[in-house]
C-alpha cells in the first residue's frame, strides 16, 4: 500500500522509522515516472511506495517579488494557474505532461524546450526543503533571487532523483510572461532544410524555443515535414523583427501555444532516462552521508540496492 | 626551516614559495578591512601538474591549506591563519576558446576582464561582472559564485559554468560536469560552485561565452525619495522588462562620487538615482527604453537621461563602478557589506538601515543591485579607532539581523568566509548547517581545505563525534 504523508513532519517520521529498520522507500509524485524505461524501474521492487502528492499548495507568494514557494505535490498545471492571474510564470515547461508535480520536476531536473532560453530547474530553484535519509528536515537556500550563504544543498538536491532525500517544498524564481508570445511552425525545403531551420536558434533575436522536428513528431503534431517548432517572446516590435528574419529561412504558420503541451508530452522526448552512476568517490560519500541506510530510492543510479 | 618549504620548492621552484613572515604579510588580508591572518607559507603553482602535485604534497603531510585567486574577496574567505596558502594567480592561460560553440576553458588564475577581452573579437563576452572584474580571477569567481550588476539579466557565475577539473583536498583529480538533459545524476558541479574553497581547487574551468548585445541603452533616473526609486525598480520588473542592470545609488553615495574625481554628473540634491541598462537586439529596444522612462516618471522620477553612445554610457556608469573608490577618499577603511532582501522590502529596509546608522553614528552609503534586492551598505570608517570600529561592527550585526528578519539572506555574492560566520546560526537551522557540513566532508573528509570558514564548526555533528575533537 502506498503511504501518503500529509505534512513534512509525517514524512519525516515515516523516513526516520524506515531508516531505523533499513526499509527501502520509493518516492513518487503523480506517478509520471513509472513507465518501462524510467530510471525508477531500477528502484528495488521491495521498496515501500511513498506518494508526496498530498503535500501540495502554496506556502508563500508575493507577486511583486517574483518568487513563489510551493509544496512538492503541487502540479505544474496548478503552478501555472497560481501565477497566471499576475501575468507571471515559472517557465519550467518541462518534458512530460502538466499533471507532473513540482517536486518530481526538480528531483529529476527535467528540462524542456524553453530551458536554453529560460533556465533549467537548477537555474530556477532558489531554495527547497527536504527530508534526508535519516528523517531529518533540512532547509536549503532561501526565498530571494540571489543567495550565496552556505554550501549549495539546493543544487545538490535538484536532479538527485530522490536518492539523497525527498523534496517537500521548492522556492522558485518567476518571470513576467512576455507581452507577446508567439508560436510558429517554420517549414523549409531542400537537402539542407534541417540545418537551415536550426539557424533560427542563432538568429539576431534569440527564440524562447526552436526544435527541429523529426518526421514522426511533425506528423503527430499535424505540422508539415521538415519543420521547426519555434516560440518567440517579447514586445510587438521584437516579434515583428523576428518574423521578418525567420521568414527568410522558411514558411511560417502561426500555431496555438497549446501545441507545446502536446509536444512536451509526446514520446519519445529527451527525458532523463540514463543515469550517471554514483561511481565517483565524492558522489558515493554524499550518498553515505545523506542516506546512510541506503533506503532512499535505492538502485535508481544503478547502484546495488 | 619549515619542512614543507623544501617539498613545495621542489615542485614549483624556490622563487614561487614564500616563507619569510616579512614577505608573507602581503597575503595577510583580502579586500575586507579588519581581518589579518598570516599564512604559514605561500606557494604558487604555475600549471595544472604543479597544482595537483602541491595539493598531493599537502595531503601527504596532512597540512591544511587555503586557495587564493587575486585576493579581492570581501568576506575574509581566503585568509590563511597559520596554514598554507596556495596562490592560483600564475595559472592564467586561456586553454581553449571556441567562438562557434561559445565556450572557453581557462586556468583558474585568468582575470575575469581578460577573458572578456579575449572573447571580444568574436562578438562574445563572459557575462558575470563583479565590480573587481579587472583584478579578480575566474577561479575566485567560481569559489564565491560571484555576481555583478549584469547578473540581473544574465545570471550569476553558477549559471555560466559548464565544467571544472578539480583536485580534491586528498589529491584525487575529478571532472565535474552538470548532468546532461537526458541523464540523471548528482550535480556535483552545482555543489562545487560557491563552495568557497572548501571542496577543492579547480585547475581548469569551462565557462559559457555570451553574445554581445547588438545595442545597449543606459538610463539615469533621479528621485526625490528613496521609496520612489524602489517603487520604480519593482514596476520595471513587473512590466516584464528584464534590464541588463538595475542599480540604485543613494544620496550618500552620490555625494561621495560627485566630490571625487569620478564625478559623473549625478544630481547631488536627489535622494536616490537609478541606473537602468537595457540591451538586446535593436528591434524592440526603443519600446523598452520608452517604457522604462514612463515607469520611472510615474514613480516620481524628476529627470530621466538616456545614453546609447559608449562615452556617455561610460560616464553614467563611472560613478557606480568607482563608488567604492570615491568612498575611499572619505576615510582610511571601507566595509563593503552584502545582503539580500525581497525586492518589495527595499524601501522599508533602506529606512531601517538609515535609522541603524544614525543610532551607531556611522555613515552608510548604499549603492547596489536593486533589481535583485542585493544590498551593498558601505561603511567608510577608521579601523584604527577601536570605538568607531566597534560601532561599525555592531551596526553590521543589526543590518544582517534586519535582512534575515525581512526574509532575506546575509550574502548575495560575497560569500560567508569568516566575516558572515556569526550570522549563519540565525539564518539556518542546526540540522541544515549540519547537512552543509556533511556535504563538505564528502568532498573533504579530512577538512583540510579552508578550515574554519562558511559553516560554524559547532554545527558539524560528524566532526564533533570524531575522536580527539572537543566541542
Amino acid at each position: 500500500m502506498t503511504a501518503r504523508p500529509a505534512s513534512t513532519d509525517e514524512l519525516a517520521t515515516l523516513v526516520r522509522d524506515a531508516h531505523a529498520r533499513g526499509a527501502a522507500l520509493r518516492f513518487e509524485g503523480s506517478g509520471r515516472w513509472s513507465d518501462g524505461r524510467s530510471p525508477a524501474t531500477r528502484i528495488s521492487p521491495n521498496a515501500k511506495r511513498v506518494s508526496l502528492a498530498a503535500l501540495s499548495g502554496v506556502v508563500s507568494y508575493v507577486p511583486n517579488d517574483f518568487t513563489l514557494t510551493v509544496r512538492a505535490g503541487t502540479t505544474l498545471a496548478e503552478l501555472d494557474a497560481i501565477t497566471a492571474p499576475n501575468n507571471q510564470w515559472c517557465p519550467l515547461l518541462s518534458w512530460g505532461d502538466d499533471h507532473g508535480t513540482v517536486g518530481a520536476t526538480f528531483a529529476t531536473a527535467t528540462a524542456g524546450p524553453c530551458s536554453e532560453a529560460l533556465g533549467r530547474p537548477r537555474d530556477i530553484a532558489l531554495g527547497l526543503e527536504f527530508v534526508d535519509g535519516t528523517g531529518t528536515v533540512i532547509r536549503a537556500g532561501g526565498h530571494v533571487v540571489k543567495n550565496v550563504a552556505g554550501f549549495d544543498l539546493t543544487r545538490l538536491m535538484v536532479g538527485s532523483f530522490g536518492s539523497l532525500g525527498a523534496i517537500t517544498e521548492v522556492s522558485v524564481r518567476l518571470r513576467a510572461r512576455p507581452t507577446a508570445d508567439v508560436t510558429w511552425s517554420v517549414t523549409a525545403d531542400g537537402p539542407n532544410a534541417r540545418e537551415q531551420l536550426s539557424r533560427i536558434r542563432r538568429g539576431t533575436i534569440t527564440p524562447l524555443a526552436c526544435d527541429v522536428l523529426s518526421d514522426e513528431v511533425a506528423r503527430e503534431l499535424g505540422v508539415p515535414a521538415l519543420s521547426a517548432l519555434v516560440r518567440f517572446g517579447g514586445n510587438a516590435a521584437l516579434i515583428a523583427a523576428a518574423r521578418a528574419e525567420v521568414s527568410t529561412i522558411g514558411t511560417i504558420h502561426v500555431l496555438d501555444a497549446s501545441v507545446w503541451t502536446r509536444y512536451r508530452s509526446l514520446d519519445p522526448h529527451p527525458r532523463r532516462l540514463d543515469a550517471r552512476p554514483l561511481d565517483g568517490a565524492v558522489a558515493g560519500r554524499i550518498k553515505e552521508r545523506f542516506d546512510p541506510a541506503g533506503i532512499m530510492n535505492p538502485g535508481v543510479f544503478g547502484e546495488r540496492a | 626551516m619549515d619542512p614543507l618549504t623544501g617539498t613545495l620548492s621542489a615542485i614549483v621552484g624556490a622563487t614561487h614559495v614564500i616563507a619569510r613572515p616579512s614577505e608573507l604579510i602581503v597575503y595577510e588580508n583580502d579586500g575586507l578591512p579588519g581581518y589579518h591572518k598570516l599564512p604559514r607559507l605561500f606557494v604558487a603553482p604555475g600549471n595544472r601538474e604543479e597544482a595537483i602535485a602541491v595539493v598531493r604534497a599537502l595531503a601527504a603531510s596532512n597540512a591544511p591549506f587555503v586557495a587564493r585567486g587575486a585576493g579581492t574577496g570581501l568576506s575574509a574567505g581566503s585568509l590563511a591563519d597559520g596554514i598554507v596558502m596556495v596562490g592560483m594567480q600564475r595559472m592564467r592561460r586561456i586553454i581553449e576558446l571556441d567562438p562557434v560553440a561559445r565556450f572557453a576553458t581557462v586556468e583558474p588564475g585568468v582575470v575575469n576582464a581578460n577573458l572578456t577581452k579575449a572573447a571580444a573579437p568574436h562578438g562574445l563576452h563572459y557575462a558575470p561582472d563583479p565590480s573587481s572584474q579587472t583584478a579578480c580571477t575566474i577561479g575566485g569567481n567560481v569559489a564565491e559564485n560571484a555576481g555583478g550588476p549584469h547578473c540581473l539579466k544574465y545570471g550569476v557565475t553558477m549559471n555560466h559554468i559548464l565544467a571544472a577539473t578539480v583536485v580534491l583536498p586528498d589529491g584525487e583529480v575529478v571532472r565535474l560536469e552538470a548532468p546532461r538533459d537526458d541523464e540523471i545524476g548528482i550535480d556535483l558541479l552545482g555543489a562545487f560552485v560557491g563552495s568557497e574553497g572548501c571542496f577543492g581547487i579547480a585547475v581548469d574551468v569551462t565557462v559559457k561565452l555570451t553574445p554581445n548585445p547588438a545595442r545597449i541603452c543606459t538610463m539615469l533616473a533621479d528621485f526625490m525619495t528613496v521609496d520612489g526609486a524602489a517603487e520604480a525598480v519593482s514596476a520595471i520588473i513587473a512590466a516584464g522588462i528584464v534590464p541588463a542592470a538595475l542599480e540604485l545609488i543613494d544620496a550618500g553615495t552620490i555625494a561621495a562620487v560627485e566630490a571625487s574625481i569620478y564625478a559623473a554628473g549625478y544630481p547631488t540634491d536627489a535622494a536616490a538615482a537609478l541606473i537602468v541598462e537595457v540591451d538586446g537586439p535593436i528591434a524592440g529596444l526603443d519600446e523598452d527604453v520608452a517604457a522604462v522612462g514612463r515607469i520611472c516618471r510615474a514613480a516620481g522620477a524628476r529627470t530621466v537621461r538616456s545614453a546609447t553612445d559608449a562615452a556617455e554610457r561610460a560616464r553614467l556608469w563611472q560613478g557606480r563602478k568607482k563608488a567604492f573608490g570615491a568612498m575611499g577618499r572619505m576615510s582610511p577603511n571601507l566595509v563593503v557589506q552584502d545582503a539580500v532582501v525581497p525586492r518589495t522590502k527595499l524601501a522599508p529596509v533602506l529606512r531601517a538601515i538609515a535609522e541603524i546608522s544614525a543610532r551607531y553614528r556611522v555613515t552608510v552609503c548604499n549603492v547596489f543591485h536593486a533589481g535583485d534586492g542585493n544590498l551593498h551598505p558601505n561603511i567608510p570608517y577608521n579601523a584604527s579607532d577601536p570605538d568607531e570600529a566597534a560601532r561599525v561592527h555592531e551596526a553590521c550585526d543589526e543590518i544582517m539581523a534586519l535582512c534575515i528578519a525581512e526574509g532575506g539572506t546575509i550574502t548575495g555574492e560575497h560569500g560567508v568566509g569568516l566575516d558572515k560566520l556569526p550570522y549563519m546560526d540565525a539564518l539556518f537551522t542546526p540540522d541544515s548547517l549540519d547537512a552543509m557540513c556533511r556535504l563538505r566532508s564528502a568532498f573533504d573528509p579530512a577538512r583540510r581545505a579552508n578550515p574554519g570558514k562558511v559553516v560554524p564548526i559547532h554545527r558539524c555533528k560528524e566532526w564533533l563525534a570524531a575522536p580527539g575533537v572537543e566541542a
